[in-house]
């Protein structure tokens, strides 16, 4: 029952999955991020509160309705509704309530954040995510995608929006954050551990809101470093012959690739797109079958997107175009 | 005794602490709403605000209080117990004063957790 | 008391009865339709509910279909867009609140002794909208033309013509309308509950039921005007390119949020209390004893029904509100926990001071309360904002909303079915099916509902139609879908119960389950209530007030006959229900189908830009309505008085606060001036967020403000003057103060348009200038209908129909004119005063 079923290359793909890549999670119960870990925490202690509190309830409730034969006094019947009622909720939800008051301040601290930190501004767009770094020293960096920041920093986020209202979540590492039209949003994250994560877009976004996603990459401080100052020069393999075809197709007049004539603002920068984890935002592997599909047939694989199907190029263009934009490392 | 109003006979004092609640969280919301949208128009710090919270508390509890002494009073200063089910007059002012006597119970505990807040948020942050 | 009873012959006893029926019998063939009979509204209201759920329930299946494993291809992206969008919607907007109205129809009259609610026609017209609106909306899935933005149909997503088709104003249009016919309930069952009681049933003797209801409308009164004032900046948007949501032009997308969600969340309790009120019913009878608590009830439900106003941004923890604005929600949100939980609590108390017959109701009710507990607890969990950063807009929310709403309604709705159902039929649904669908819709609804949680909290956004096969929900979503289809079973056998024919089962005994509440002296048989009105001296009159059915049927109380041929009542004080004054209430009736089909006619063309159409439309409603009041209210009755029996004599007529028509209009003009109060608002949120809140855009005059809102205050002060004078018997004087307030009214409606006139403001340049417009527009509609009333009043007195002894119109009329001369105060001091005081 494969969605792609009509376009075998892409079942293909599908079934191997991303074989080979490292694995990602979005499971914010496998958290790797200071307010991750800070909201599982409390998750924990609401889970075995509230357990006890149904167990109890329902228990009482079964014993009342089919064990009890006793006819209590009217008196105590109403003091069973003031304790259980009224005092034991007030009690125990001014405690829960003053736990995660007191844990708020503390998740996202902005006012503490030092101006040097490095700042990245995600823009949502239907549907697909457009990212640009703003390192502390030196010129912004753009990409589009994927997001990479250094393990054990915190990393200030500006959020904004293109078109609709999305939300950014990367849920091992934090709770989410709308992107509205018209506001700037801002968000801080700590990545605790390295790993590769996936971050789903939150906020129903339009038909391909569900193939909307984001990989998120938390890395060594100095391999983070490396690796951005790498981001800020045109790719290696820019030069390479696929390039023409690629402007020769007119698709720089929608993509950025750094380093060639593609100075196009609708789609996202692919001036790096070979090294990332994922392609097409977060649902296909970064292997040069799914590129090659994804460019024949954007409009089967993302339902809604901007991008035209390309299918009537040659196949044999569409190979080197894939190939030479897997060489964008 | 004249400060304090006469027995009134309508259903609408039943609502007197839910809305004394309301009044209370619309006045902190939208306080703290303007300021952290226009901080430069009030011109004082987030300080000021959480004062005013304390301040708008201790006035909205002070009146659910004399709510709910007013509720007792009708409520024959506790003398009878529910249910007030007679079909009398005096029952009926009796579950009007119990049942509003416990609506002020809530109204005070709902005012205490809307205070809260201003307890531990010490700045807009956004 | 029963000194003054005649004893009647068999004869007289006779005639009485058939008079009685003939006046409140239903038409026959196809003008049953016609009917406005409480009887017939409720349940023609509660079966176009149930239908609806069902189909919703399709569309639910389907989604489980398609996400029952991953890359899924068995919905397209956009169908399943459109499922979940209709899905959410038609659950909440055509069957949670609907049914609802549709069982406080049936139930309140003969649970509060009356015969009928105080606005039957408006009953009526509110079934026959809500039936086409429903029926519009729903119908657009099949022209693959539904709504596809999510039930709260967010912008720019839901305004953007870039973005969505006609299926958005498919949404608004359609439900404006179901909006409004809800409002129109919400004025009859606060007129019903607080006027309409049985002789004797203080408010402390009230039915739960009725309390619940009572909030609930209030509620309503609050809730859904917010939402239609939403609805008319987001038209505007959408039909004439007014700049509300649009960032590019000082709008803003979050406007919609706040004032979707001011509704939103007070609809989640006007769903629920009713749904506990059911259970306050059925909880007593099965323990055979009084309810344990009931003043802990009436704390429960009106403190819900307050703090539930204090909820709304808990929907909007993600949105970046300074954390500040979060955290008092999250406050309040908890707080509403605590009534929740003496409501649960009560129900346990009364059992344990009873003994319970554990009947099928029960197991409803009982198993409803499990799950809903569920709910309970992991909403405690989302209302914690650092929690629903992470959970908000997942499977963990879907999971906790269904827990919610299929534990705190659906299960006691059904709970109810088994419970009432006799009252429909005399007949009882079937024990065993009852029980065999229990088990099933409990048990599929864990199994399907359950794993959501955990998927939800493993990263599963909601409102997705399909996901990747490696991030391992798989297993949980195939388990889900196997559930949500046990579930379904279980709603087929229910559904199986109530349809299958039941001629060869005997009818069933009176008052099956030995109920102690008023509801079970009606016959199914009869449409006019009760017998005779009675004198209620318990909250449970048939347990405490012995013989109190055989002297009802045998019409020993009070209007057991009907001398004249009207359809009579009672209207009694708020407290202590002392019998006031005879209503005369509308019979059968076609006008109520015709204003309703073309109200929504108009608002079907609307959608479709067909302009003549729509004119045509609201041209023949408001004729239907014209022709509504004249004949049907304000009727001068051909004596004063009339003896209603035990000796008694009440006036026929009443006017000012004395009358529930009064009531009426100050309930409605209640909800009118919340929906303007939001309006209110979202041009002062345009203030706060925008540094420049002008945007430099030149604002109305100041000077033309003013003198507009002298003038709308002097039209004020004539209306109120020919009340007056009209009543010391001036009636000349009265009808010239009503023409010179009349033309003033125009004076100042021709001012006020040129206060944002003359300046040049164009409403799709900025949100500024469109907010001023609105505003303006709004209060010149209203001026435009007060015209229509004072026309009105004047075409009454010449006619003969407004006397200075009967002016209960124009009473009515000067009470619009108070909430009209403040919604223009307010407006044009706003407008013209406020940009130059900032």
């Amino acid at each position: 029952m494969g969605r792609y079923f009509s376009l075998s290359a892409a079942s293909l793909l599908l079934a191997s999955g991303s074989a080979g890549a490292q694995t990602s999670t979005q499971s914010a119960l496998e958290s790797a991020g200071a307010e991750a870990q800070q909201i599982e925490m409390l998750f924990w202690v609401m889970l075995s509160g509230g357990t006890v509190i149904w167990l109890g309830v329902v228990g009482l409730l079964l014993h009342s309705a089919l064990v009890n034969r006793r006819r209590l006094a009217e008196k105590s019947a109403s003091s069973i509704i003031l304790w259980g009622g009224v005092v034991f909720p007030s009690v125990t939800l001014c405690a829960l309530l003053a736990y995660a008051l007191w844990l708020m301040p503390g998740l996202r601290p902005f006012a503490q954040a030092s101006p040097a930190a490095l700042r990245i501004e995600v823009t949502g767009r239907q549907f697909w995510w457009e990212v640009v770094y703003h390192p502390p020293l030196g010129p912004p960096v753009a990409s589009a995608n994927e997001i990479r920041l250094p393990v054990g920093e915190r990393v200030e986020l500006t959020l904004k929006s293109a078109d609709v209202i999305h939300s950014f979540w990367i849920p091992p590492l934090g709770g989410k954050m709308d992107m509205i039209p018209g506001r700037t949003n801002r968000l801080s994250i700590m990545a605790t551990k390295a790993g590769l994560f996936r971050g789903p877009c939150a906020e129903y976004c339009g038909t391909s809101h569900a193939l909307m996603a984001l990989s998120a990459v938390a890395m060594a401080p100095e391999a983070f470093r490396s690796w951005l100052a790498a981001q800020a020069i045109p790719a290696e393999g820019a030069g390479a012959s696929g390039g023409a075809l690629f402007l020769r197709h007119g698709c720089g007049s929608c993509h950025v690739v750094a380093g060639t004539d593609a100075r196009g603002l609708i789609g996202p920068d692919l001036s790096h797109i070979g090294s990332r984890a994922t392609v097409a935002a977060g649902i296909l592997p970064n292997t040069e079958d799914a590129v090659a599909s994804f460019i024949a047939r954007s409009d089967l694989i993302k339902p809604g997107s901007r991008m035209p199907a390309f299918d009537m190029l040659p196949p044999d263009d569409i190979r080197a175009i894939a190939a030479w934009l897997r060489g964008l490392r | 005794m004249w400060l304090v109003p006469k027995q009134i006979e309508t259903l609408w004092t039943l609502f007197t602490a839910p809305v004394v609640w309301a009044a209370h969280f619309l006045v902190c919301y939208i306080g703290a709403a303007i300021y952290c949208a226009k901080p430069e128009l009030v011109g004082l710090s987030f300080s000021a605000v959480r004062a005013g919270i304390a301040a708008a508390t201790v006035i909205a509890l002070s009146l659910i209080a004399l709510s709910a002494w007013l509720a007792w009073r009708q409520w024959g200063l506790g003398t009878d117990d529910p249910p007030h089910d007679d079909p009398t007059r005096r029952d009926r002012t009796l579950f009007q004063g119990f049942a509003t006597l416990l609506l002020s119970g809530l109204s005070f505990i709902a005012v205490i957790f809307t205070a809260m807040p201003a307890l531990f948020l010490t700045e807009c942050i956004r | 008391m029963s000194a003054a009873v005649k004893e009647r012959s068999p004869e007289e006893y006779k005639a009485q009865e058939q008079r009685l029926r003939a006046v409140w019998a239903n038409p026959t063939g196809w003008r049953y339709w016609t009917s406005v009979n409480n009887y017939q509204i409720g349940l023609w209201y509660g079966s176009a509910a149930f239908a609806f759920m069902l189909f919703a329930g399709v569309l639910a299946l389907l989604m489980r279909l398609q996400l029952a494993v991953p890359d899924n291809d068995f919905l397209s992206a956009d169908l399943f867009n459109q499922a979940f969008t209709l899905h959410g919607t038609v659950m909440m907007f055509l069957f949670a609140v609907p049914i609802f109205e549709a069982v406080a129809i049936f139930l309140l009259p003969p649970m509060l002794g009356a015969r009928e609610m105080p606005f039957p026609r408006l009953g009526a017209f509110s079934f026959w909208s809500f039936l086409l609106g429903g029926i519009f909306v729903c119908g657009s899935i099949f022209f693959n033309a539904a709504p596809s933005a999510g039930w709260f149909m967010y912008p720019p997503l839901a305004t953007d013509k870039e973005f969505s088709g006609i299926g958005a104003d498919i949404w608004l249009l359609g439900l404006s309308f179901i909006e409004v016919a809800s409002i129109a309930a919400a004025v009859e069952l606060i007129v019903g509950i607080m006027k309409c009681r049985a002789p004797g049933m203080r408010i402390n003797l009230m039915p739960l039921f009725a309390w619940y209801l009572l909030i609930v409308a209030g509620m309503i009164l609050f809730a859904f005007p917010p939402l239609i004032a939403g609805d008319l900046l987001f038209e505007m948007e959408r039909m004439f390119d007014w700049p509300f949501f649009d960032a590019a032009r000082g709008g803003d997308p979050l406007l919609w949020q706040h004032l979707f969600w001011i509704f939103g969340h007070p609809e989640v309790y006007i769903i629920f209390l009713p749904a506990i009120a059911l259970m306050a019913m059925i909880v007593p009878t099965f323990s055979q004893r009084p309810i344990v608590g009931y003043s802990w009830i009436v704390l429960a439900a009106v403190g819900t029904g307050f703090l539930s106003f204090g909820l709304w941004v808990h929907h909007m923890f993600a949105t970046g509100l300074p954390q500040i604005s979060l955290a008092f929600f999250s406050a309040a949100s908890e707080a509403v926990a605590i009534p929740t939980g003496v409501q649960i609590f009560v129900f346990i108390a009364t059992m344990l001071a009873g003994r319970v017959i554990f009947s099928t109701p029960m197991l409803f009710g009982t198993g409803g309360l499990a799950i809903f507990v569920i709910g309970g607890l992991t909403g405690v969990m989302v209302a914690l904002a650092p929690f629903d950063w992470q959970a908000h807009d997942t499977y963990f929310v879907v999971a906790h909303l269904h827990y919610v709403l299929i534990g705190g309604m659906l299960f006691p709705v059904v709970a109810g079915l088994y419970y009432y159902y006799p009252l429909i039929d005399a007949k009882k649904l079937s024990d065993g099916l009852g029980r065999l669908a229990f088990w099933l819709m409990f048990c599929g609804f864990n199994i399907a509902f359950f794993p959501m949680h955990l998927n939800g909290l493993r990263g599963m956004p909601r409102r997705v139609f399909t996901y990747p096969a490696e991030i391992g929900w798989n297993w949980l979503n195939l388990i889900s879908t196997a559930g949500a289809f046990i579930f379904a079973a279980g709603v087929l056998v229910v559904v199986f119960d109530v349809l299958r024919p039941k001629h060869r089962q005997p009818r069933g005994e009176f008052n099956p389950w030995n109920a102690g509440t008023l509801e079970w002296i009606s016959e199914p048989e009869e449409n006019w209530g009760v017998r005779s009105i009675p004198i209620v001296r318990s909250r449970y009159p048939l347990w405490d007030q012995k013989d109190l059915a055989r002297k009802v049927n045998e019409g020993r109380y009070y209007l057991p006959d009907a001398e004249e041929g009207w359809r009579e009542g009672l209207v009694t004080t708020v407290l202590d229900a002392e019998p006031v004054q005879v209503l005369r209430v509308g019979g059968t009736s076609h006008v109520t189908i015709v204003s309703a089909l073309s109200l929504g006619g108009a608002f079907i063309a609307l959608t479709f830009h067909w302009w003549i159409a729509t004119a045509l439309a609201a041209i023949i409603c408001f004729c239907a309505v014209i022709y509504w009041l004249w004949t049907g209210t304000g009727e001068i009755p051909e004596k004063p008085e009339k003896d209603v029996g035990l000796g008694l004599s009440l006036p026929l007529y009443a006017s000012g606060s004395d009358s529930v028509g009064w009531w009426a209009m100050f309930i409605t003009m209640v909800g009118d001036g919340t929906a303007f109060a939001s309006l209110v608002f979202g041009y002062f949120f345009y203030w706060t967020i925008h540094a420049n809140f002008t945007a430099g855009i030149a604002g109305p005059d100041a000077v033309w403000s003013l003198v507009a809102a002298s003038l709308f205050a002097a039209a004020w002060g004539l209306m109120v003057a020919a009340r007056t004078v009209n009543r010391r018997g001036a009636t000349a004087t009265m009808r010239g103060l009503l023409v010179l307030s009349l033309l003033t009214t125009v004076a100042a409606s021709a001012t006020g348009l040129a206060a944002p006139l003359s300046p040049g403001m164009d409403p799709t340049r900025h949100v500024y200038p469109a907010i001023v417009w609105i505003l303006v527009i709004w209060v010149l509609a209203h001026a435009a209908l007060g015209t229509v009333m004072q026309a009105y009043c004047l075409a009454r007195s010449l006619a003969g129909r407004l006397t200075p002894k009967h002016d209960l119109d124009l009473g009515n009329v000067v009470l619009y004119w108070h909430f009209l001369l403040i919604a223009a105060v307010t407006t044009f001091a706003i407008i013209g005063l406020f940009p130059a005081a900032m």
